[in-house]
C-alpha cells in the first residue's frame, strides 16, 4: 500500500516539476489562424485552415526568410462563446504575434473586444459583417476581404440588367442575411427591381416549405437567398421539390464547392457574387492553385482559402519587416497600401478595411463556378430560369 | 517528503488520516494546475494517464482513507477550495487557463443545480441550458438597463426559477420518458424563441459589460503587492464562491429532512406517498432550486463571456450539462467537478487535432463509462451521521 501511494506521488511531482514553464529552443515566431473546423461550415473552415498553412509552408521554404513560422490552428465552432474562448487562448498567449481569423460574422463580431483587450494583431479572412471593422475604432482589427456592401450594389446592377422584375427575398436572420436583406433591397429598389416578399428564417432551420410554398404562390421572376451554404442547399433542393422555377441567386455564403456537391445537378444556373478578383484569372492565383494541388490537402480552398492565404502572408511579411512584435505589427499593418497579393492589391482604410475595388459575379456550369462574364450564360449559348 | 507522508499513514490515526487527504488534496491540486498550464501534446497524455492510474489506486486505498475525508467534511472543503485557489494563483497571469477554469466553476454550479433535480428528487430535466440560458438573457437585459449587478445575478436565478414553474404542471403529471421529453421540448422551444425574437438579438445574440460589484470592476486587471494578476481572478473568486456556496447548500438540502423526502420520492413515488410525503411539494422544490442555481451560473457567465447567442444554449449544451451529472455519478456532487472538468477543457485541449477533436473526446467518454458504469463517483448510501463511515 505505502508503495502505491509513495509511487502515486513521485508520479505527480515528477510531472509538475518536469512542466515548468520553459521557452522553446527554436527561433520561431506564432501566429494563429482561427476558423470553424468543426460543424455545418467546416469545409469552408479547413479550407482556410489549409489556405493558411499553405502560406506558412511557402514562406518556410524560402531560404531569404528571417523568421521560420510556426502557424497554430484553432477551431471556433462557428459558436460565438467557443470563439470568446479560443480568442483569449491565442490573446492571452504572447508568443503568438497575429492572427488569421473567423470566416463566421457572429463569432467574429464576437471576438473583436477579446482581440482589442489582448492587443492581439489580427485579419478576418471570409467573415463579411460590415460592423466587424466599421462598428469600432479598434487598431487590431483588419480585414482583407470585402464587405457585404458592394457585393450586393453588383448583384443588383447584374440581375436587373438581364431583365428580371420581381424577386423573393429568403435570409437567415443572423446579421449576416440581415445585413444582405437590407442592402439587396436598398440597390435593386434603386435599380428598379420589385421585392415581392422578405422571409427570415433561422440559422439552421430544416423544413423551409410553409415558405416556399407561399413563394411559389407569389412566383418571383427570382429568388435570393442570403446565407451560409447549408441552408443555401437546403432552400434549394426544397425549391425543387415544389416545382418552383424561379432562377435562383445567392450572396458570397454559397459560393463553396461544397454547395455543388451536395446539389448536384440541381446547382446548374445559380448566381452568386464573391468580393474581389476571380482568383484564376490573376498571375498569382494560378500559382496559388498550383502549389494548393501540388500540397495534396484532403479538402479544396473553397472560395475564402485565397484570402487567408494573402491574410497570413501579409501578416508574415509584415513581421519580417517589423519584428515580432505585436505593437509594431498593429502600426505597420495600419500603413499596408497596394499590397500585392493574389485577390488584387490590398490596402487598408482607417478601420482597417481592405478597400476592395473588384466583386466578381459567379454561376454554376457543368458543376463548377464559373466567372460570369465568361460562361457560356452570358455568352447566349445557355438561358438561365425565365429564358433570361 | 512523500516518504515521511507514507510511513506515517502506517500509524493509522485520526490526524494523519488528514495528513493523507492534505497530500492527496496537494497531489489533484498539482494536477489541475499542470492540466490546465499545459499546451503539448506529450504532457497532456502523461496528465491523463496519471489520472487514470492515480483513480484506479485511490479507488483500491478507498475503503481505508475514506474516513479521512468524511470524518471532517469542514476540513476536507477548506482543503479542496484551499488547492483550487493556490492552482488559481499560480496560473493568476495567463487568462486563458483561468477562463476555462471559470467556465467549470460555473457549469459545475449549473449541474449541482440539475444534480438536485436528477440525482436527488429524480426529475429528468433535459431542459438544463434553457435555464442557465434564461439567466444569461436575463443579465444581458437588466444590466443594459442599468440594475446594480449583484441584483442581476440574483434576478437571473430567480427568473429561471420562474420561467420554470411553467414547466412544473407538466412535470408533475409525467413521469419517466415523458417527463424527460416535457423538457426536450421546453429546451428547443427556447432556443427557438430566441432565434426569432429580434428585441433579444436574435440568432445574432446580445453584448455585455463586465461585472462591476459595488464599484470594483471586474474586467481590469488586478494588481496586488507589486504583481498584476488577470482580470479573470474575479471572475475566478466569484465563481469559486457561488461553486462552493452551491455545494454546500446542496450538501445542506440532502442532509435535511427535505433531501430523506426527495430521496423517497425518487425511489418509489407511491410508497412515499403513503408514508404521507408530499410527492408534489418535493418535485416542485427540488425543480425551483435546481432552475435557480442554473440560472445565477448562467448570469455570471454571460457577463463574464461578455457576448451571448442562442447557439450557447441549444439542447446539445442541455445534453453536455446533462452529461456532466451523469459521467460525475448521479446525485453524488463531488463527481461533478472532475466530470465537468472532461467535458469542459478536454475538448479545448484537444484543439491540436483540430477537426478530430470530437472524436477523440467521445471515445473518452465512452471509456471512462465502459470502466465506471455508474459514473466516476457514484452516490453512496446516505449516512445518517457524518463520519459513522456507513
Amino acid at each position: 500500500m505505502q508503495r502505491y501511494l509513495s509511487f502515486a506521488c513521485a508520479l505527480v511531482l515528477a510531472c509538475a516539476t518536469f512542466l515548468a514553464p520553459g521557452a522553446d529552443a527554436k527561433e520561431t515566431v506564432k501566429i494563429v489562424f482561427i476558423g470553424p473546423l468543426t460543424g455545418g461550415n467546416a469545409a469552408l473552415g479547413l479550407g482556410g485552415r489549409n489556405s493558411a498553412d499553405l502560406a506558412v509552408q511557402l514562406h518556410n521554404a524560402d531560404a531569404k526568410a528571417k523568421y521560420t513560422f510556426d502557424l497554430v490552428k484553432l477551431d471556433d465552432q462557428c459558436k460565438p462563446d467557443i470563439g470568446v474562448q479560443v480568442a483569449t487562448k491565442a490573446g492571452a498567449d504572447s508568443s503568438i504575434i497575429a492572427g488569421v481569423t473567423h470566416y463566421c460574422s457572429a463569432v467574429a463580431i464576437a471576438t473583436v473586444d477579446t482581440y482589442h483587450k489582448f492587443g492581439l494583431p489580427v485579419i478576418v479572412w471570409g467573415a463579411v459583417l460590415p460592423a466587424i471593422t466599421y462598428g469600432n475604432d479598434y487598431p487590431e482589427i483588419h480585414r482583407v476581404n470585402g464587405t457585404m456592401i458592394n457585393q450586393n450594389d453588383v448583384n443588383a446592377k447584374l440581375v436587373t440588367g438581364l431583365g428580371y422584375k420581381t424577386w423573393v427575398i429568403i435570409h437567415d436572420t443572423t446579421d449576416y442575411g440581415k445585413g444582405h436583406d437590407e442592402y439587396f433591397t436598398k440597390y435593386l429598389t434603386q435599380d428598379g427591381g420589385k421585392v415581392l416578399a422578405d422571409f427570415g428564417v433561422g440559422a439552421d432551420q430544416q423544413d423551409f416549405t410553409a415558405i416556399l410554398t407561399k413563394v411559389k404562390e407569389l412566383n418571383p421572376d427570382v429568388v435570393y437567398f442570403g446565407g451560409l451554404t447549408p441552408i443555401g442547399v437546403r432552400v434549394r433542393s426544397q425549391m425543387d421539390k415544389l416545382g418552383i422555377k424561379s432562377q435562383f441567386e445567392g450572396t458570397s455564403g454559397i459560393v463553396s464547392d461544397s454547395y455543388i456537391q451536395a446539389l448536384g445537378p440541381l446547382a446548374e444556373g445559380t448566381i452568386a457574387f464573391i468580393d474581389g478578383a476571380p482568383i484564376e484569372k490573376l498571375p498569382g492565383g494560378k500559382f496559388f492553385l498550383e502549389q494548393y494541388a501540388a500540397h495534396k490537402y484532403a479538402e479544396p480552398p473553397e472560395a475564402y482559402g485565397a484570402y487567408a492565404f494573402v491574410a497570413a502572408n501579409l501578416i508574415m511579411d509584415t513581421i519580417e519587416k517589423v519584428g515580432p512584435n505585436r505593437k509594431a505589427v498593429i502600426a505597420e499593418l495600419a500603413k499596408t497600401k497596394d499590397y500585392p497579393s493574389i485577390v488584387g492589391p490590398v490596402t487598408f482604410d482607417a478601420h482597417g478595411q481592405n478597400i476592395v475595388p473588384i466583386v466578381t459575379a459567379y454561376v454554376v456550369q457543368d458543376g463548377k463556378w464559373v466567372v460570369w462574364h465568361d460562361s457560356d450564360y452570358a455568352k447566349g449559348k445557355r438561358k438561365l430560369a425565365g429564358g433570361k | 517528503m512523500t516518504g515521511t507522508a507514507a510511513s506515517r499513514v502506517a500509524v493509522h490515526s485520526q490526524r494523519t488520516d488528514l495528513v493523507v487527504a492534505a497530500v492527496a488534496v496537494a497531489a489533484i491540486g498539482a494536477w489541475l494546475w499542470a492540466f490546465l498550464a499545459t499546451d503539448r501534446v506529450g504532457v497532456l497524455a502523461t496528465l491523463l494517464a496519471v489520472a487514470a492510474v492515480a483513480f484506479v489506486l485511490a479507488q483500491r486505498l478507498a475503503p481505508r482513507y475514506r474516513r479521512a475525508l468524511t470524518a471532517r467534511p469542514r476540513a476536507a472543503t477548506s482543503l479542496v477550495v484551499l488547492a483550487v485557489c493556490a492552482v488559481a494563483v499560480a496560473l493568476r497571469d495567463q487568462p486563458y487557463p483561468l477562463l476555462m477554469l471559470c467556465t467549470v466553476l460555473l457549469f459545475v454550479v449549473a449541474c449541482v443545480g440539475l444534480d438536485i433535480q436528477i440525482g436527488h428528487c429524480g426529475i429528468v430535466n433535459f431542459a438544463g441550458a434553457a435555464f442557465f440560458g434564461t439567466g444569461a438573457y436575463t443579465a444581458a437585459v437588466l444590466a443594459a438597463r442599468g440594475v446594480p449587478h449583484i441584483a442581476v445575478i440574483a434576478a437571473g436565478g430567480v427568473v429561471a426559477a420562474l420561467v420554470g414553474s411553467l414547466l412544473i404542471l407538466p412535470v408533475l403529471r409525467t413521469r419517466g420518458y415523458y417527463a424527460a421529453l416535457v423538457t426536450i421540448a421546453f429546451g428547443i422551444l427556447f432556443s427557438t424563441f430566441l432565434e426569432v425574437n429580434d428585441a433579444l438579438g436574435g440568432p445574432q445574440g446580445l453584448k455585455l459589460h463586465g461585472i462591476d460589484l459595488f464599484g470594483w470592476k471586474f474586467n481590469r486587471d488586478v494588481t496586488l503587492g507589486g504583481t498584476t494578476a488577470s482580470f479573470y481572478v474575479n471572475y475566478f473568486v466569484l465563481s469559486l464562491a457561488l461553486a462552493v456556496a452551491a455545494f454546500v447548500f446542496a450538501r445542506r438540502v440532502e442532509r435535511s429532512w427535505l433531501g430523506l423526502a426527495f430521496d423517497a420520492v425518487r425511489l418509489d413515488e407511491i410508497a412515499a406517498a403513503t408514508f404521507g410525503i408530499g410527492v408534489a411539494r418535493a418535485k416542485i422544490v427540488a425543480f425551483t432550486l435546481g432552475n435557480l442555481l442554473c440560472g445565477i451560473a448562467g448570469a455570471v457567465y454571460a457577463m463574464m463571456q461578455g457576448f451571448i447567442a442562442p447557439n450557447n444554449f441549444t439542447f446539445g449544451e442541455s445534453l453536455i450539462l446533462v452529461s456532466i451529472v451523469i459521467l460525475g455519478g448521479i446525485g453524488n456532487p463531488l463527481g461533478i467537478l472532475p466530470a465537468a472538468l472532461i467535458i469542459v477543457v478536454v475538448p479545448q485541449k484537444l484543439q491540436f487535432i483540430q477537426e478530430y477533436r470530437f472524436l477523440l473526446y467521445g471515445v473518452l467518454v465512452v471509456l471512462i463509462l465502459l470502466f465506471r458504469p455508474e459514473g466516476l463517483l457514484p452516490r453512496r448510501i446516505r449516512e445518517y451521521f457524518p463520519g459513522s463511515g456507513a
